[in-house]
């Protein structure tokens, strides 16, 4: 049985994705010591630093979607998460956006359980100021896509085929649920499958965030120092998803 | 105390309350087990369980996380991996816990 990590990176004309995912994989290496898949285009990974022993696996990726940052519109390449069943070399996947940095090995401990689908279906928010989650975003139980551990399994393969179909019918199914958000995005694909088949585990403890206002200043192997508005605050050994894209820019 | 006093007080309280909120997820992350492929916690309710049926049944059955059935073979080595786990865990917190109130101070 192996286990791995895969990852999609696609820079986009405003933002350096593969600075991300370079972070991201020295902290895999540190904590979880597993192997490392990525997916990505071709002019990605002509910009990759040369990071060992990593499985590259590139595609010609959809550049169709948008979202807001920072105040601006900028691209989004996140459709070809939905098949990460076909994607992954592996028999159990950590499924792992590349702004999601690792500082535990608690991923190991889940991975190391029986489950088909995985994720997580609440947010901490580190500043305390409740900035990620909006209120009355759709009628359907949300889960957060950015990590999701799943087993090659019959029902992981209903669970995929359900997303390809939920993005392929995308409006049909915003509307069924009466999501807010205009564009595709993969936390509501991921939900509307699981809701749709009746499937996926949760995970049990929050996914601890923090929100694209807030800026990363400072970091070691061990956590990272953030900065909002007149505070400033550091997280040590724990697992967190930075949504400033940019602190990795140097 | 003036009121650019008390507004510097209450913005340390609130840095203080927030760090041990951010410190108390962690330590429930950190308590998170795989055991025999079951998903358990580390905390007080599980470790009191495990120490109460081992003390009737030389193994048992016990619900994960998920609400699975986990046949525990070796309480013995269960528990000890809970406390093991659930000690690591409040170590950390409490070293945290002190740095915080010398800030307070």
């Amino acid at each position: 049985m192996t286990t791995g990590v895969l990852m999609y990176c696609f820079d986009t004309p405003e933002l350096n994705y593969h600075r991300l995912a370079e972070r991201c994989v020295e902290q895999i290496r540190k904590y979880l010591k597993l192997e490392i898949t990525i997916v990505t285009n071709l002019e990605t990974f002509k910009k990759f630093k040369p990071l060992g022993m990593i499985n590259y696996k590139l595609v010609e990726n959809s550049t169709t979607n948008t979202r807001p940052y920072r105040g601006k519109s900028v691209a989004w390449y996140n459709k070809e998460r939905a098949l990460a069943y076909e994607h992954s070399p592996y028999d159990t996947t950590i499924l792992m956006d590349c702004d999601y940095f690792v500082f535990s090995s608690t991923l190991l401990e889940l991975a190391n359980t029986e489950f088909d689908m995985m994720l997580h279906d609440r947010v901490h928010d580190l500043t305390g100021k409740n900035m990620i989650l909006g209120k009355d975003e759709s009628t359907l139980p949300l889960v957060w896509a950015t990590v999701t551990l799943f087993k090659k399994t019959a029902n992981t393969k209903a669970i995929f085929a359900m997303i390809n179909h939920v993005q392929e019918y995308y409006p049909h199914y915003r509307n069924l649920y009466r999501i807010r958000y205009i564009n595709y995005r993969n936390d509501y694909a991921f939900a509307i499958a699981l809701h749709q088949l009746n499937l996926g585990n949760r995970i049990p403890t929050p996914m601890t965030m923090l929100a694209d206002s807030v800026d990363v200043i400072d970091s070691d192997g061990d956590g990272i120092v953030f900065k909002h508005g007149d505070n400033v605050m550091f997280t040590s050994g724990q697992d967190v998803h930075v949504m400033d894209k940019e602190w990795c820019n140097g | 105390m003036d009121i650019g006093n008390i507004k510097k007080h209450s913005d340390l309280n609130f840095e203080v309350a927030q760090a041990k909120k951010n410190a108390l997820e962690k330590l429930r992350s950190r308590q998170l087990m795989a055991y025999n492929e079951r998903l358990f916690t580390a905390d007080a309710n599980t470790i009191n369980i495990v120490s109460t049926l081992k003390q009737h049944n030389k193994d048992f059955y016990m619900l994960d996380v998920n609400d699975n059935p986990c046949h525990i073979k070796d309480p013995n080595d269960f528990l000890n991996k809970l406390i093991e786990r659930n000690q690591e865990t409040l170590n950390s917190y409490q070293q945290l816990h002190q740095d915080l109130a010398k800030k307070r101070k």
